[in-house]
């Protein structure tokens, strides 16, 4: 099920009504199941395997505490429910055979990826193995699998380490209850596309009943309706431009590409940070704070601060799993280096397994490397000729804009589903187009309408961006009811003049 | 309760700015000089009704008119499928009687475009034809355009009524050359034509309306980059005159220059002035 669907305006209709009529571990139950009816309805078969990640992260987290702490384990148990008291006794055994809290946390670690290897990576690896044997002449004796790719799975893998890490590094008390924990790791709003949701700031805000409140409704329906306006009237109609570039780029000029390009990096960002403005909306008028995801991102002036504003909850999580264990910055110029390089290819490949997406996160390693040597020469460069301050901002924000524009071209052209080989052949052509300077004339544009439709999208998306830096809009209307009617009335005109209704999923679904 | 009076103002607010708002739209795809207004408008009286997708803007109306000295209408439109041409072109016969000939693309027959479809709700309100035909084929959108008025508008058709509101659309036609590097590589470029049969026997009931009315027809196939591969296009030939019972005038090699062509489907404005003195040495226009 889809946020821009029919079936999902059905689905939360009923469901709060159904949330805010019951309490305690009915509600829980019901935001449970309503989880599982939202996931399942794009295959109910994967259910389990969120079902056994979700007992599997549980469990490790509560023998994990059981090896640190028997006996509040035991006590806990004791007061809980069966299922607790039957898998308390299933650790109890286990941990004497010599277990120790880092050997568990291994072979929790080994699971969860070894899912997501399964099936996200195993092809991928397959056959880029069976290309190495191909090239030293001998012929592999294996075929890949087909393997479905469940919707969501790398967003909730992470979200379930991250439970078991902080309860490894006792940053977060392990949970007794398995309905909670379920319903945190499959809660609707942000189980398919995030944000990823930590257990550390979610698990204790179901301590207590949600009631419903209107100052969180009025700023909760405000953020589903702006996330809306960003997919369907924004990203949604920058969609077609951007698949006719990337579709049969040699057919188009220098211009026609340079703003399919430019189109593709506001189609990603409105798709996405749509998704996660409606995922934190519906959680906020749950009663729940999800962390926000985006704040701005093409506003940056360096990459790390690009990092600190797009996909916050994915950066963020690297940062404190990956980077940080790594050493960090700690260690010196190299080790940083390794690092920060080590940090942008997992979080490349992350997003699927093709080297398009690789290189990608090898080009955000590189920017990185680059701001850290080249910064401090360009700022003493900035105060010996007393450049102003707005005018270094500029040249930082455009060129940071316009490396990010050309790393997106190779994760556009890996999205398209082609093999490696393939998705670089499609970035090298959009790029050699571009770099031809031919048809760099508006009239060269194959579809002037769409082309204006996205410049006027765009320019509307950026002046209320800009503008909420000063006015807080959000803020502002649950203040203001009659600001707020006046608000809500416009996106709604936007979205039924400008959106488009074709039902396009979400582009970070498939990662 | 004060909350549920401002939602309710939301929802009273919401439905007459969408009112008013669709009005004024209406308004404009009215006042615009784009074809389908004019045609709603009964501004495109002509003798020759010039039919089909984006191929059909090769019949480039200024020029026929300077060498034939007919009046014409070109309803064509990126994509347009044999369905809408049908009602539309009915919706002009039914306002137009003095039409002598209706020339048509048969590509049009290609494949259908409910996508495009959906954007015809902008004229729906003059049209029982289009408002029939759309709430059969993408019942949604019909609905959505009940509920919304804005919705109606939500196309790229009403965006052209935009831009045309003040000037001709009379030269919508590519005027760029096809590129050498592209067209060395013509051979290993195809098309597959997705031949439908009811998009053709949408095509009949167009047909078989204008002859009773006495309106000659006739059908063709514009011509095609040399060299390019056009799968099906046999098939449908065959099948339009089976069914529709005319013939089929076929133009796929009329133009063998590659600088009468802006891609390997389009004609460009020289490419489209050189079919049409092809096609009046043929006698299509007597």
């Amino acid at each position: 099920m889809i946020f821009n669907s029919l079936t999902f305006l059905v689905f939360i209709t009923l469901f709060f009504p159904l949330y805010f009529g019951t309490k305690g571990r009915l509600r829980i139950w019901g935001s449970l199941l309503a989880s599982y009816l939202f996931y399942g309805w794009w295959d109910w078969r994967f259910l389990s395997l969120i079902l056994f990640s979700t007992i599997m992260d549980w469990w490790f987290g509560m023998w994990i505490s059981y090896l640190d702490n028997p006996a509040d384990v035991r006590a806990q148990s004791a007061r809980g429910s069966r299922t607790l008291q039957f898998f308390s006794a299933i650790t109890s055994k286990i941990s004497s055979l010599g277990w120790n809290r880092k050997s568990v946390l291994v072979l929790s670690m080994v699971m969860n990826l070894g899912f997501l290897g399964v099936f996200k990576y195993f092809n991928f690896f397959a056959e880029n193995f069976a290309n190495l044997i191909r090239a030293l002449g001998l012929t592999p004796s294996w075929t890949t699998l087909h393997i479905i790719l469940p919707v969501g799975i790398s967003f909730y893998t992470f979200q379930s380490m991250s439970y078991t890490i902080d309860v490894y590094r006792k940053q977060l008390n392990w949970e007794p209850s398995l309905l909670k924990f379920a319903t945190f790791i499959a809660l609707f709003p942000q189980l398919v596309a995030g944000p990823i949701v930590r257990a550390s700031d979610f698990l204790h805000q179901m301590q207590t009943d949600k009631k419903f409140e209107w100052q969180r409704f009025n700023s909760g329906l405000g953020r589903v309706l702006w996330g809306f306006f960003k997919k369907v009237a924004v990203a949604d109609s920058l969609a077609p431009f951007v698949d006719q570039c990337f579709n049969a780029p040699e057919t188009f000029g220098s211009l026609h590409l340079l703003f399919g390009v430019t189109f593709y990096a506001f189609q990603i960002y409105c798709d996405f940070s749509g998704y996660s403005d409606i995922a934190i909306g519906l959680a906020r008028i749950m009663g729940y704070d999800f962390p926000e995801n985006f704040r701005t991102p093409y506003f940056s002036r360096s990459f790390s601060e690009f990092w600190q504003r797009w996909h916050i909850s994915l950066s963020t999580w690297l940062r404190d799993y990956l980077y940080i264990p790594l050493g960090g910055n700690r260690q010196g110029k190299w080790a940083t280096y390794r690092n920060n390089m080590l940090t942008m290819l997992i979080g490349g490949l992350w997003h699927g397994a093709n080297w398009a997406f690789v290189f990608w996160g090898f080009l955000h390693g590189f920017y990185l490397i680059l701001q850290r040597a080249v910064a401090p020469v360009w700022r003493k460069g900035c105060n010996l000729f007393s450049i102003p301050t707005v005018i270094s901002s500029s040249v930082e924000m455009g060129l940071v804009f316009t490396l990010t524009l050309l790393a997106w071209v190779f994760f556009r052209s890996g999205s398209i589903g082609l093999a490696g080989g393939d998705s670089f052949s499609v970035a090298g052509a959009i790029l050699k187009g571009i770099g031809s300077l031919e048809g760099l004339q508006f009239s060269a544009i194959v579809n002037k309408f769409q082309a204006i439709k996205g410049i006027l999208l765009i320019g509307l998306l950026l002046l209320v961006e800009i503008s909420n830096q000063k006015f807080r809009w959000n803020t502002l209307q649950v203040k203001f009811p009659a600001l707020r009617i006046i608000m809500f009335a416009t996106l709604l005109w936007l979205i039924a003049f400008l959106g488009s209704f074709g039902s396009n999923a979400f582009i970070y679904f498939q990662f | 309760m004060n909350h549920l009076r401002w939602y309710a103002a939301l929802v009273v607010l919401f439905f007459a700015g969408d009112h008013l708002g669709g009005l004024a739209l209406q308004h404009t795809a009215d006042q615009s000089l784009f074809r389908y207004g004019r045609q709603y408008a009964g501004q495109a009286s002509a003798d020759v009704l010039l039919i089909g997708n984006s191929r059909g803007l090769a019949l480039y109306q200024p020029y026929i008119e300077q060498i034939t000295g007919l009046k014409t209408f070109n309803m064509s439109y990126n994509g347009l499928p044999a369905d809408a041409a049908t009602a539309l072109a009915l919706d002009y016969l039914d306002r137009y009687p003095n039409l002598q000939k209706i020339i048509i693309d048969v590509t049009l027959c290609d494949r259908e475009n409910d996508a495009l479809l959906a954007g015809f709700l902008t004229y729906a309100k003059h049209s029982d034809r289009l408002n029939h035909l759309i709430k059969d084929k993408i019942p949604s959108s019909w609905w959505g355009a009940q509920v919304s008025h804005l919705f109606r508008f939500n196309h790229e058709i009403y965006q052209r009524a935009l831009y045309y509101r003040n000037r001709s659309d009379e030269d919508w036609l590519l005027d760029r050359v096809i590129s050498p590097e592209l067209a060395a590589t013509a051979g290993e470029h195809n098309y597959d034509l997705d031949v439908s049969k009811y998009l053709i026997e949408q095509l009949h009931t167009l047909v078989d309306s204008a002859k009773a009315k006495g309106i000659g027809v006739t059908l063709l196939i514009g011509p095609y980059f040399p060299g390019f591969q056009v799968n099906n296009l046999d098939a449908l030939k065959d099948d339009i005159e089976k069914t529709i019972g005319t013939p089929v005038k076929d133009y796929r090699f009329a133009l063998s220059n590659p600088a009468y062509f802006g891609d390997f489907m389009h004609p460009n404005k020289s490419g489209s002035m050189a079919f049409i003195d092809f096609l009046k040495r043929d006698g299509v226009f007597d």
